[in-house]
This record gives structure tokens, sequence and C-alpha cells, in this order.
């Protein structure tokens, strides 16, 4: 079977595959940025919730996972957030948004302060920061 | 192309690292029966307006006729958290061998 696989194989024209995310295909998307900013927010009010003292063990599984959660999320937003910055906004969208370099350091710098702290007011910030690129990503998207 | 039975894509990119690697060969049967978790599929790009006509992804989710896919390498992948569920008719082929 396999051998006739590959003989079979030869004659077949070959078409192009992607896996994406490495060649400029195109994709971009703010929705996972959105969804991590949005899992900082749920962790830093689910750390929030746990009790301060006379702690269990149960609580304190809890709240290292909830800040194991909240650090990996905040890395991914930043990540994700970088991509948007690098491989999807060209010099051609300053003239439509002249503050883009500006949101885009503020809010990779909300997601290194959220992994820092644990703060309802900076996780709030980061899910408004987000959300404001993805509005111009959408406006941009609109634009073309 | 989709009459004849088998396929055969050329990969590029590294979401499928490390099982796929970019400029790897792959063949894929276009009539297949059931899909399940961890069959790798080749699939139309959720993304219309770009020249890159199909995607490869592993399938990590089934339910009722639609699959969540997912590339191996997630860090570098565009995939079911991005464009959510896809559905059967966008399914090209189903990965069964690599060359």
């Amino acid at each position: 079977m396999k051998r006739l696989l590959i003989f079979a194989s030869k004659f077949l024209p070959t078409q192009s595959v992607y896996a994406h995310c490495d060649v400029p295909c195109g994709i971009y998307d703010p929705k996972p940025a959105q969804i991590a900013a949005a899992t900082v927010v749920k962790m830093v009010s689910l750390i929030d919730e746990l009790p301060k003292e006379n702690t269990s063990v149960s609580d304190r599984n809890k709240f290292v996972r909830c800040v194991l959660t909240k650090e990996e999320h905040a890395r991914k937003c930043k990540e994700e957030l970088f991509i948007l910055w690098a491989d999807y906004f060209k010099p051609e969208h300053l003239k439509m948004f002249p503050s883009l370099h500006e949101k885009f350091w503020s809010a990779v710098k909300l997601c290194s302060q959220n992994k820092q702290n644990v703060d309802a007011k900076l996780a709030s910030d980061l899910v408004k920061a987000v959300d404001e690129i993805a509005d111009m990503f959408a406006q941009s998207k609109a634009a073309k | 192309m989709h009459f004849f039975p088998l396929l055969k894509f050329k990969v590029y990119g590294n979401s499928m690292r490390p099982s796929y690697k970019n400029g790897e060969q792959v063949l894929a049967l276009h009539f297949f029966k059931n899909l399940k978790i961890n069959d790798v599929v080749v699939l139309k790009n959720p993304h219309k307006n770009v020249k890159e006509k199909y995607i490869i992804k592993r399938i990590a989710k089934v339910s009722k006729e639609k699959y969540f896919v997912l590339g191996d390498n997630s860090r570098e992948s565009t995939d079911s958290r991005a464009f959510g569920w896809i559905e059967k008719k966008d399914i090209a082929g189903k990965v069964v061998y690599s060359l």
C-alpha cells in the first residue's frame, strides 16, 4: 500500500498547503489577544476572591494555578500584539491611525505590568487597550 | 482536481512542527469517512481573498460534524482558536502519508 501511494504520488501535481504563520499568508486576527487579555482579568478576579488568611492547601494550589495562567496569557497577549504590530500593520496605516505605535507600546507594557502585579485596574486597562487595537484592525480591514 | 482521490501537497510554514516541517510533502485522501481526533487534515483557508488556498491542521475536538483544528506548534499557528469550528465541507483531504 505504502509503495503504491508513493508510486501514485509521482504522477500527482503538487499543491501548496500552508502551516501558518511564518509565511506571509495574510491571516491576522486580534481575537487571540482579546481572549488572552480577558483571561488575565478573570485570573485577577479569581486571585482576589481567594482567602487572604488561614489558606488551605487547595487555596494555595488554586492561587499558584491562577498566577501561572495569568502569566501565560499576559505573555500570549504580548506575543499576539507583536504579531499584529510588526506583521499586519504597515507604515501606511500610520496615516489612518497616527497614535498606532503609542497604542501598541502602551498595550505591550500593560501585558508586562499584569505579569508583575495582581491589579484589577491594570487588567481592565489591558482589555481596553487590546479592544482599541482590535477596533483599529477592524477599521483598517473595512478601509481595504 | 477533486475528482481524483489522492492529493499531494507541499507544506509551507511552521505551525505543524515537529510533525510536518516546512518543505515536507504529504499525501491526502480527498474521499474519507469518519474523521477523528488527532487526524491531520488539509482544509480550505477560512480567510477568503488570500492567495493561500489551503492550510494544514490537526483535529483537536469533534462535535456534531464540526471540527476544532489546531496546529501542533501552537505558538506559531493560526487555527480554530482564531477562526472557530470548521465543517466537513471545508476539509479538502485527510493526510495519510508523509513523503
